[in-house]
């Protein structure tokens, strides 16, 4: 049998990408194939948590694999897609990809800005991608456009000097031919805090998350709270919110590690703030992070145990209850905000992508492995899984895991030739 | 050849409004060399790459100038389609008249926009055409370490095609996991049976690695053998080196023994046929400093729930934090704590003394908030994860750098998962640190992934000299030898008296340090060189 020298990757965060990447470089051909409008996932979102020296969050990883991508010829990236179906065998599948209407094509927008200068509606329905967005191009919000909402707008095509601009487009269904292999690499999805009542993530605007505060950073550059714009100046983090807990049998691997380097980043913002972190079990491995930790201790209080109850309290602070262990009793404390360490939690779609590929689902609801001592292999021959998807990873694993996916697809097509 | 340049301005579809287009190609036409000034709509788009093409085919230029958006988004297709008309890319130039220009302030940037386009010019006249071409690597992988890891990347290269030869400090295969029983173990004699019928691996025991010179594609390897001391070429090298385990003798009062006892002692008590008395009560104690915590979380888990289900003692496990990040183990720790193991969480490390003939451990539950004094038949101390023997003196043979706790592969994550500074030598598993079973895995799949694409079968094609030192000027002082990071950098002998510096470019990551610090300016860096930011700068007047 003749194995195709092409690879499906499902999934354009930071493990598809590399495995794509790695994949290209070893000559195959690959085929992107990412759910929104533009790859890199939710890597794209975290901010860079250097103080005045860098302390390894490795978000930077992203922009640069994202640009590598962008421009090699061997990988066509299929952006609004979803994969639909799939029949064949490994080293020859037929993959049906749907992609919803783009509007405003890839290929052809140049990303000059016009079309957003003329665009009637407040605020605007077409906008401009973020600076390191892949594909560079524009993109139309329906619920915004005049023209989506059936009225007769058409300022953008005219002034369109690329004619990207197409209205009236149906969803678009195409074959993938003589595929050898496909790697999932659909990624996770965050905890909702909201599931945990108590500490009323939703209710009380200073109650944030992780990632949140990942998306402040990165917009604002430093820390103001939107509710007030306040500079806060005591700050409390909860740890295993999603994760080790009754519905969530497993450790999510990034949220010590990221709570800890925002709560440094926040001392070397402000280094009068007082940071809190209540947690569990501290998660201190990983190369050099034992030291960090270590750092950490000076200037950070660590108290063991996490809160049962966040309330409001006067003047926009948010009151924590928990149990004050050196004293053996309930205290309560007052912050400015709370940052919820929301965990890894498997996508909630996930289980419509086993169905379409025919591969089985674990009991935390990650995508399952065909054995022990191989995490990238799964019950289908041929199909492999990178990165989160398979089970919580950080940055660094994912990247390792998606090579590593890529390697095993690799070395099946080569046995199988 | 006299300099005949094309220049080719961008409007980006007429976005770009702050610029007068045709009063900056008036000021450039006047400009020495110049063949054509064009301007034009999207030169990243197909037509675009029309009008790139049907000029440079008729005007027979020599240098082109590019003035668009950031180099970013299109250098390497410029670059690309330049190669496809036969014009060298390196005889390229950029401009950025878009993200650093137009879009960047308000009002008339006509001015900046030339100055920029000017400093373009100036620079395109110095470039020279940077020549690829191929050259013969040794696709032949040593891979340094006969345990797990070392094991399975050579049964992995060899599956790929890839000649390995594998060599063990040790008389026999197999490492720490072989002492173990059961499952382990007769994974890794499986294991070496495939590798002994592999054809494409040599295996080399008792051998040590006693120096390594060259560069990746052709590194010269020193192996002695018992009294022998044997030559060999290899195109990269693996690291399977592991780590060592040892009970910190500073952090227990006593000394190990009949009492206080090590995991490896726990596992052989375990596996003994009969047991002399079974103890009534054992306590464990981890996590006494916050280093290299997954594998002592993982070996305690493990072998508290052995102890428990075979001997069905009391189990108390002293500790500061449980590591569970890792696949697995937060369901391990679960499960130890269902069947009755007790985990007791400290703060300040326990004091441990000697209670007729038992062992006393005072610890503070921090949970309870209270003292809890226990008298146990046994202790089983941490083991805690070191760099295996010989780290140090290979590191410094190979002049790479440790991690802050002696473990090969710095800080940094732009090697992770198994690269090192040095292009062609990478590190797996334990012996770049603290790693689970799943993390080792995906680093053993992960060097033999870049191991195949960094020495694909055949020829690889590398930039000729980009960066390169000149003969006639270079003194030898070594400086460049010194500062490279990637010891890209050798001497060789030009005639009897000379010897001169070379840069190997399959070694060299292009980070242009060398270049800089050469105090005879002997390194030029093509495309950065000396002359060609001077020519940069004077293009707009500063001098």
């Amino acid at each position: 049998m003749k194995a195709e020298r092409s690879i499906v990757v499902i999934g354009g965060g930071i493990a598809g990408i590399t495995s794509a990447l790695e994949l290209a470089n070893s000559g195959f051909t690959v085929y992107l194939v990412e759910k929104e409008a533009r790859i890199g996932g939710q890597a794209a979102s975290f901010c860079c948590k250097a103080t005045e020296v860098c302390t390894k969050c490795s978000a930077c990883l992203l922009p640069q694999k994202l640009s590598e991508v962008a421009s090699y010829p061997q990988i066509s990236i299929l952006t609004n897609s979803m994969v639909v179906g799939v029949k064949g065998e490994l080293g020859n599948f037929q993959v049906e990809v749907c992609q919803k209407p783009q509007y405003i094509s890839p290929q052809k927008c140049i990303a000059c800005g016009m079309c957003t200068e003329v665009c009637p509606t407040m605020p605007k329905a077409i906008q401009s991608p973020p600076p390191e967005a892949v594909p560079y191009s524009y993109s139309i919000n329906e619920s915004q456009c005049l023209r989506l909402k059936g009225k007769k707008c058409n300022l953008c095509r005219e002034i369109c000097p690329t004619n990207a601009i197409v209205f009236g487009q149906k969803p678009e269904r195409q074959e993938l031919n003589n595929i050898g292999a496909i790697i999932v690499a659909i990624g996770f999805d965050v905890f909702n805090a909201r599931e945990i009542g108590y500490l009323g993530y939703g209710r009380y605007p200073n109650v944030l998350t992780g990632f949140d505060l990942e998306r402040i950073f990165r917009n604002q550059g430093s820390l103001k709270l939107s509710s007030n714009g306040k500079e806060p100046k005591k700050v409390a983090f909860i740890q295993c919110v999603g994760s080790r807990d009754e519905n969530h049998g497993y450790c999510s691997q990034v949220c010590c590690k990221y709570a800890m380097r925002l709560a440094r980043l926040i001392k070397h913002q402000k280094p009068d703030a007082e940071v809190t972190i209540f947690y569990i079990d501290l998660q201190t491995a990983g190369k050099g992070f034992a030291e960090f930790y270590k750092e950490c201790q000076g200037n950070i209080r660590f108290i063991r145990g996490v809160p049962v109850e966040i309330s409001e309290a006067p003047s926009d602070e948010v009151e924590v209850k928990f149990e004050n262990i050196t004293e053996g009793k309930v205290d309560r404390e007052n912050f400015d905000f709370v940052t919820l360490s929301v965990g890894i939690a498997p996508r909630k779609d996930s289980w419509e992508l086993a169905k379409v590929l025919g591969i089985n689902l674990g009991d935390d609801g990650f995508f399952d492995i065909k054995e022990p001592f191989n995490s990238t292999e799964t019950n289908v021959e041929g199909i492999f899984l990178a990165g989160a998807c398979q089970s919580p990873k950080d940055i660094p694993d994912s990247i390792a895991h998606g090579i590593s996916a890529a390697e095993r697809a690799m070395e099946v097509l080569k046995r199988c030739q | 050849m006299p300099v005949r340049m094309g220049i080719f301005l961008c409007d980006c579809g007429g976005s770009l409004k702050n610029i007068d287009f045709p009063k900056v190609r008036e000021n450039l036409e006047n400009l020495e060399d110049i063949a054509f000034v064009d301007i034009t709509h999207n030169l990243c788009l197909e037509e675009g790459e029309k009008a790139i093409t049907s000029r440079i085919l008729t005007e027979n230029i020599n240098r082109v100038v590019i003035a668009a958006c950031s180099p970013e988004f299109r250098e390497r297709n410029f670059g690309e389609l330049l190669e496809k008309l036969r014009l060298n890319p390196g005889l390229l130039s950029l401009a950025n008249i878009r993200e650093q220009c137009s879009w960047a302030h308000e009002g008339d940037v006509t001015r900046k926009a030339l100055e920029l386009i000017m400093m373009a010019v100036g620079k395109a006249r110095l470039l020279q055409p940077v020549e690829r071409k191929e050259v013969a690597v040794n696709n032949e992988v040593l891979v340094v370490g006969g345990g797990f890891c070392g094991m399975k990347s050579s049964l992995e290269l060899s599956q790929l095609g890839i000649r390995t030869t594998l060599v063990e400090r040790e008389p026999t295969l197999g490492g720490k996991l072989k002492k173990l029983e059961g499952f382990y173990s007769s994974q890794i004699e499986a294991m070496i049976k495939a590798i002994e019928k592999a054809e494409n691996i040599e295996i080399l025991t008792s051998a040590e690695v006693t120096g390594v010179e060259g560069k990746i594609g052709d590194f010269k390897v020193r192996i002695r053998r018992g009294t022998k001391e044997i030559l060999r070429s290899f195109g990269a090298i693996v690291f399977a080196t592991g780590y060592k385990t040892e009970v910190a003798a500073g952090d227990f009062p006593l000394k190990p023994g009949v009492n206080i006892i090590s995991q490896e002692r726990l596992v052989q008590l375990l596996q003994a046929p009969t047991l002399e008395a079974r103890p009534e009560t054992i306590g464990f104690i981890f996590d006494l400093s916050d280093e290299n915590p997954r594998f002592p979380t993982l070996a305690t888990l493990n072998n508290a729930l052995a102890v428990k289900q075979r001997w069905g003692s009391e189990v108390y496990v002293f500790c500061k934090n449980v590591k569970v990040d890792s696949e697995g183990v937060e369901k391990l720790y679960r499960e130890a704590r269902e069947d009755g193991v007790m985990f007791l969480k400290f703060d300040k490390n326990p004091k441990i003394s000697a209670d007729d003939g038992r062992v006393k451990i005072d610890a503070e539950d921090t949970l309870l908030g209270e003292e809890i004094v226990l008298t146990c038949d046994l202790v089983v101390a941490e083991e805690k994860l070191l760099p295996a023997e010989g780290t140090e003196g290979l590191s410094s043979l190979l002049k790479i750098r440790t991690d802050s706790q002696g473990f090969y592969q710095e800080e940094n994550v732009h090697l992770y998962p198994v690269s090192s500074e040095r292009k062609g030598i990478f590190f797996v598993g334990n012996c770049r640190g603290d790693l689970d079973l799943g993390r080792v895995l995906a680093d053993i799949s992960s060097v033999v992934a870049k191991v195949y694409e960094l020495l694909p079968p055949g020829k690889v094609i590398v930039e000729a000299e980009r960066v390169k030192a000149d003969p006639q000027k270079c003194v030898a002082c070594l400086t460049c030898i010194r500062v490279c990071p990637h010891r890209a950098v050798q001497l060789v002998q030009v005639d009897s008296e000379k010897v001169v510096a070379e840069i190997s470019q399959l070694a060299c990551d292009k980070c242009g340090i060398c270049a800089a610090i050469c105090p005879a300016k002997a390194i030029k860096f093509e495309g950065y060189s000396d002359d060609q930011i001077l020519a940069q700068i004077e293009a707009i007047g500063v001098s």
